[in-house]
């Protein structure tokens, strides 16, 4: 418990969290007001056929808040970008202060879980007034199954983040490779055209814990193919792989390597 | 200017190509982008033989990894700007040049002398690849007609690799660096087209989307579109003011 | 010789350096004492033109450091901390100095000799202990065989035999004419190298002359020292 606590300090003193709680907190909302800007045109002229789907694009492309968060818990432990510092690295006083290197990871995803938890909340508010704000009368009601749904995707995916890093220790290729997945021209969509097998990769499949329909723009081929149930479980099963194989590598790999 | 002084510029370009290529990031990442850019090539190649035959263009398919593509020289133009602040290296640097404008601009420099063959090599081979996997099905398309758009893409991305180079400098900072320029290039960027069509004309100038004309084949089907001197004219501007801008802040700030 | 004059700084509300004035001349071994944050780098950091100074000024040999013709020929600075990126061999760190200054290859392998660091040259910066980092900084420093030196908390790190050489070293360097300016606060070590002391304190200077007239009454310099920069006993000079 001393453990998590020490987490969470370090990473609220990060000045680059603040970055992933701005863009965590606002993104989605503004999106979210965006689409619901369109949908209200398309209600008016009688063409609307996605309203429940409004609001939810948000909630995927805001993702990328603890994407950064999850690279940042671990990046900052090795990265020395200061004018000031010889060659010090924070993960030596980390390991000194916590023993247990098993107990560092647990406290590090569990500081980081709670802030995905805490964030997508705050993400989900504002998303929902934003929507309301802009449709009125229009605005969906937002399911409660549904946002757990966008709950789960945003740790699980705030996980993989954190245990990619840990395996490459260099922030900029989780950062790049998982940014650039979340976003519009998503890997996961171009590999579903070649191989069907793309359904079951972690962001695609995690997707389908809240995302329904097939007519969004992110998925112009988003056929559903798992229930919201299977969905969170293959994601789930990829965080648990990525995470041991993160934790093997970590247990053995000398701290100077 | 003096003999010296010319002699001063070429010392100074060289130590900056020295602290480019004795970077083993910087050909980590440049090799990364060479695969990765033939995988893409390879999924866009099999997605595109999946479609209907015939109708595919070889540029097309062989230019849509360009998307990606452009991450690897974000990356790469961070770096170059960014790696000066790990370990204190800003220091070295500006006891041995103290002139902050010129040693900045001679980064940029070299910066272009690395990037525009290693861009050409990397678009032409995924044209290449689409080309040898594709001959059969495809409309066969004249060797002329590939070197307009691939000296486009050369252009496109040699322009992006510096604009990120400026905004590395401005921010010192890799991640942050890294965040702004992938959400604009990755997010911003293509939702607004989305959800913004109204304002579709203005977004042209704009760098991602004016610099995509260099490369883009022309289609008939769009009003408003740049030709690709227009589209290099934008970005050329964009690019250019952004380093500018660099320059002035290195040049006040403290180190 | 280095000449400062009046120079004041501010960072935010916070005045680093109020009005300090101070020279190192040619021949002698300037030491630069003061507690830790009371401006010794700042100021060795403005004088080098990193950083810029709200008023006042640092010359070197009567210009400012960034109109120097030749830098690197003109003054050797090692600052703290390594001063090269972790992913670079030593090696390649002087060697784009070197290029940078037009001097040769063969000068940095002569440096690295001399730091005694040849054996570690092809190693990555980041596996350097903090003793090597600090020979690296010096063999910087030393490429252009300068005739002004400037370092910051040189012997911070090194071994005994580091120390004692760079002590033999700075002499020699002073004894042939050369200026040599080094911050501390090993006051033992100093005592035994300098010839003039400085001292700050807050952002001012305290005390400023030869050795034996900073001492004056005091049993040591350190005991000089403790004397001048207590709080008690500020207004003693």
């Amino acid at each position: 418990m001393r453990a998590f606590n020490a987490e969470l300090s370090k990473l609220f003193s990060l000045p680059g969290i603040w970055l992933a709680f701005l863009i965590g907190a606002i993104a989605p909302a503004v999106i979210a007001a965006l689409d619901s800007i369109a949908e209200k045109e398309e209600i008016i002229a009688g063409v609307s056929t996605r309203l429940s789907e409004v609001g939810y694009i948000g909630l995927v492309l805001g993702v990328q808040g603890v994407i950064i968060l999850g690279v940042l818990a671990v990046s900052s432990e090795y990265l020395t970008e200061s004018s000031e510092s010889g060659g010090g690295q924070q993960i030596t006083t980390s390991l000194t202060v916590v023993s247990s290197r098993l107990h560092f990871l647990l406290a590090k995803a569990g500081a980081v879980t709670v802030i995905s938890i805490l964030l997508c909340i705050v993400a989900i508010m504002t998303t929902v007034s934003a929507t309301h704000l802009v449709l009125g009368e229009y605005a969906p009601a937002f399911e409660w199954q549904r946002l757990i749904g966008a709950i789960c995707y945003w740790t699980f995916t705030a996980l993989l983040a954190l245990g990619i890093t840990l395996l490459t220790k260099n922030g900029i290729i989780p950062l790049a490779v998982l940014m650039i997945n979340s976003s519009v021209v998503s890997f996961s969509v171009l590999l579903y055209r070649v191989t069907k097998l793309a359904v079951y990769l972690p962001d695609r499949a995690g997707a389908e814990m809240f995302m329904f329909t097939s007519d969004t723009f992110t998925g112009s081929l988003f056929v559903r193919y798992n229930t919201p149930f299977t969905g969170g479980l293959v994601m789930l099963a990829w965080v648990v792989v990525i995470f041991i194989a993160a934790a093997i590598v970590f247990h053995r790999r000398d701290v100077a390597a | 200017m003096s003999v010296s002084s010319s002699r001063k510029i070429t010392q100074i370009l060289g130590a900056e190509l020295d602290k480019l290529v004795t970077l083993p990031l910087i050909g980590l990442t440049l090799m990364g982008t060479f695969i990765l850019n033939l995988a893409l090539a390879a999924a866009f190649t099999s997605a595109g033989l999946q479609g209907a035959a015939g109708t595919q263009s070889i540029l097309n398919i062989g230019l849509a990894s360009m998307g990606y593509l452009k991450a690897g020289f974000i990356i790469l133009g961070i770096l170059a700007t960014c790696s000066e602040y790990t370990g204190g290296q800003i220091r070295t640097t500006l006891t041995t040049i103290p002139w902050r404008g010129f040693q900045l601009s001679a980064k940029h420099l070299a910066l272009v002398i690395i990037t525009i063959p290693v861009a050409f090599i990397i678009a032409a081979s995924g044209i290449l690849y689409t080309f040898i996997m594709m001959r059969d099905t495809a409309e066969v398309i004249e060797i002329d007609t590939m070197i307009k758009p691939l000296l486009g893409a050369t252009g496109y991305l040699t322009l992006t690799t510096l604009l990120s180079a400026a905004i590395g400098a401005l921010l010192r900072r890799t991640t942050p660096a890294l965040v702004v320029l992938l959400g604009y290039y990755f997010i911003v960027s293509p939702l607004t087209r989305v959800f913004l069509p109204s304002i579709k004309n203005y977004l042209n100038f704009f760098p991602d989307t004016a610099g995509s004309y260099m490369y883009m084949p022309p289609s008939s089907d769009e009003l408003n579109v740049l030709t690709p001197m227009q589209g290099t004219g934008i970005s050329m501007i964009w690019t250019l003011s952004f380093i500018t801008v660099a320059i002035v802040f290195y040049r006040k700030r403290d180190a | 010789m280095l000449t400062i004059n009046n120079l004041v700084k501010h960072r935010g509300n916070q005045e680093i350096l109020s009005g300090i004035s101070f020279k190192a001349r040619p021949g002698r071994v300037t030491g630069f004492l003061g507690p830790n944050g009371a401006g010794k780098s700042s100021t060795l950091r403005i004088l080098l033109g990193l950083d810029r100074a709200t008023s006042g000024s640092a010359l070197i040999n009567g210009k400012p450091f960034a109109e120097l013709h030749n830098p690197l020929a003109t003054v050797g600075a090692a600052l703290d901390g390594f001063g090269a990126h972790r992913m670079r061999t030593g090696r390649a760190h002087l060697r784009w100095i070197a290029r940078a200054a037009g001097l040769s290859n063969s000068r940095v392998e002569e440096v690295l000799e001399i730091v005694g660091l040849t054996n570690a040259a092809g190693k990555r910066v980041g596996k350097y202990s903090l003793g090597m980092g600090r020979r690296l900084g010096m063999a910087a420093a030393l490429l252009g065989d300068p005739k002004i030196l400037i370092l910051d908390e040189p012997v911070n790190g090194l071994d005994p035999e580091g120390i004692r050489w760079i002590r033999t070293f700075l002499r020699e360097r002073a004894q042939s004419g050369n200026t040599v300016l080094l911050s501390s606060h090993l006051m033992g070590e100093l005592a035994e190298t300098v010839d003039d002391v400085v001292i700050i304190k807050h952002g001012t200077i305290v005390a400023d002359g030869t050795l034996e007239e900073v001492i004056g009454n005091h049993s040591t310099l350190e005991e000089a020292f403790f004397t001048l920069t207590s709080e008690i006993a500020g207004a003693v000079v």
